[in-house]
């Protein structure tokens, strides 16, 4: 009887430049730092050094590196958007009023409850948070300590991608007044992440 | 490299770009409030309501008197559809909250700061309360159009899409080149497969079961060859099936119209004792030995 074939898994070598470019390049989902970082049997530290440089290198090309927290991925450049969509036959999306400031309020405010949403709204937002994560524009992140232990929402790489973003930092600022007030206030501290970076939806 | 080419690629569009028809517009009425004339589809909720009977006047929030607007947001209430009343609590709670602003600024105000109980008594200011909710309002409503400009302006970034991807990093290899096959073939293949399949199986019959008077009195005849006598209750003790007794019971019967034994019960529901004829009694009642030995009648019909 036969020994049972081993699969052949090459050592783990420095996490170079080039190499992450490759892995992240063939990965079908966004990837998070630890699982790098296991991949290429090094430390976070070295996983973070190198995906600054890629992420520089990669500034004046067609691809960019998309980093959501711990999450990240490659995709085309902003600039590059109209003429990608008319190569894929991009569809126009709509979103209501609604649904753009109830994003809006998630992008800036998260990790945000549902009646935080609602408060800043005035109005029932169950339906309209319902749909922005059917499109998975916003995602479950964990709950809250608050009574009732709420769901805590924030935005996925869905939302980066569609509103051609490589990272939360580049939101259009908010009002300068308002800003300062919701910084004072703080975002809800999440106690029990329901998602982990390996896991979360695209 | 081919890229996501999914349907769901976003471009876009806000609903708000190109309003067919204001959604607050002022008509030739005699009063400011009574001439707004409102779309009320447009509006959400209480606050977009309310910001854009601010701004259709073109007036600043920070600084317009929240009460000067109570009738107008009124009259713009009296529009709500009734298929919209899941959110007329809402709408209700911010009009309240304009008349008590109104009423206050209309009444007389203790303004005396020498007097500890007047700022007391006023409470917090809902007017103040409205604005700062209308300003925060207001700044991640126009974040969101800011959001959906940026949207139409870069279209969106597209990755690999994952099946590609995936399949790219196992096989190394890209999509075949090669003309694709005939669809015919495929029912062609599908009509052959069809021939060659066996004919399905037909479904499986349901037999009942086959009790006979024979088999009974056969275990009857049994009985007797051992003991004397027996008591038909014993006989069946054990058994649970009603038609395996019934039909026991009519084979004993039947055993009796032949002569072959005979039963006898001293008490009504009492022990039914069966015995074996004699040879003188079946003589003195003229049956022939020869019926003994043929076949019961399964039909019953002597029964009828």
């Amino acid at each position: 009887m036969s020994e049972p074939l081993e699969p052949i898994v090459p050592a783990p070598s420095e996490l170079t430049e080039v190499a992450l470019e490759a892995l992240l390049f063939v990965a079908e989902k966004p990837l998070s730092r630890r699982e790098i970082a296991t991949l290429a049997g090094t430390d976070r530290a070295t996983v973070d050094a190198r995906l600054g440089d890629l992420e520089v290198s990669l500034r004046a090309r067609g691809i960019r590196l998309i980093v959501d927290g711990d999450r990240v991925e490659l995709a085309t450049a902003p600039e590059g958007g109209a003429l990608v969509a008319r190569y894929v036959g991009a569809d126009a999306v709509r979103l209501s009023p609604a649904s753009l400031e109830t994003l809006a309020i998630v992008a800036y405010r998260q990790p945000v409850t549902k009646s935080a949403v609602e408060r800043i709204r005035g109005v029932d937002s169950d339906y309209t948070i319902r749909t922005l994560l059917h499109r998975r524009f916003v995602v479950e992140l964990g709950r809250s300590q608050a009574p009732g232990r709420p769901f805590l929402y924030g935005t996925g790489f869905e939302f980066l991608e569609r509103f051609g973003l490589t990272s939360l930092d580049e939101l259009p600022p908010l009002d300068g007044d308002v800003a300062a007030r919701l910084a004072e206030e703080g975002g809800e501290p999440i106690i029990e992440p329901l998602v982990t970076a390996d896991e979360a939806p695209r | 490299m081919r890229l996501a080419g999914s349907p769901g690629v976003p471009v876009m569009i806000p609903v708000t770009a190109a309003p067919a028809v204001p959604a607050v517009t002022f008509g030739a009425g005699r009063r400011p409030e009574s001439r707004t004339q409102i779309q009320m589809a447009e509006f959400d909720g209480p606050l977009a309501l309310l910001l854009s009977l601010i701004e259709a006047r073109q007036l600043d929030v920070l600084t317009v008197p929240l009460g000067a607007l109570a009738d107008a947001y009124l009259d713009a209430l009296g529009g709500l559809e009734a298929d919209r009343l899941a959110n007329v609590s809402s709408f209700v709670a911010i009009a309240s909250q304009l008349i008590l602003i109104k009423s206050r600024a209309m009444l007389p105000r203790r303004t005396d700061p020498s007097d500890p109980t007047a700022l007391a008594d006023e409470g917090t200011d809902p007017e103040a309360e409205l604005r700062a909710r209308l300003v925060i309002y207001r700044a991640h409503r126009d974040a969101g159009l800011r959001l959906a400009e940026l949207a139409i302006q870069r279209i969106g970034l597209f990755r690999r899409e994952p099946a590609a991807a995936h399949a790219a990093a196992v096989a190394g290899v890209r999509p075949s080149d090669a003309p694709t096959l005939d669809p015919r073939l495929l029912v062609g293949a599908l009509a052959r497969l069809g021939a060659i399949a066996p004919p399905p199986e037909p479904p499986p019959e349901v037999l009942g079961r086959i009790i006979t008077l024979t088999e009974r009195a056969d275990i009857i005849r049994a009985a007797l060859r051992d003991v004397p006598t027996f008591v038909l209750q014993d006989l069946l003790a054990g058994v649970r099936d009603r038609v395996v007794i019934a039909i026991t019971f009519l084979a004993m019967l039947e055993l009796m119209k032949r002569r072959e034994i005979v039963v006898e019960q001293a008490t009504p529901w009492g022990p039914i004792v069966a015995r074996a004829t004699t040879a003188e009694e079946r003589t003195s009642a003229g049956v022939e030995r020869a019926v003994a030995g043929m076949p019961l009648d399964e039909t019953l019909e002597s029964f009828a």
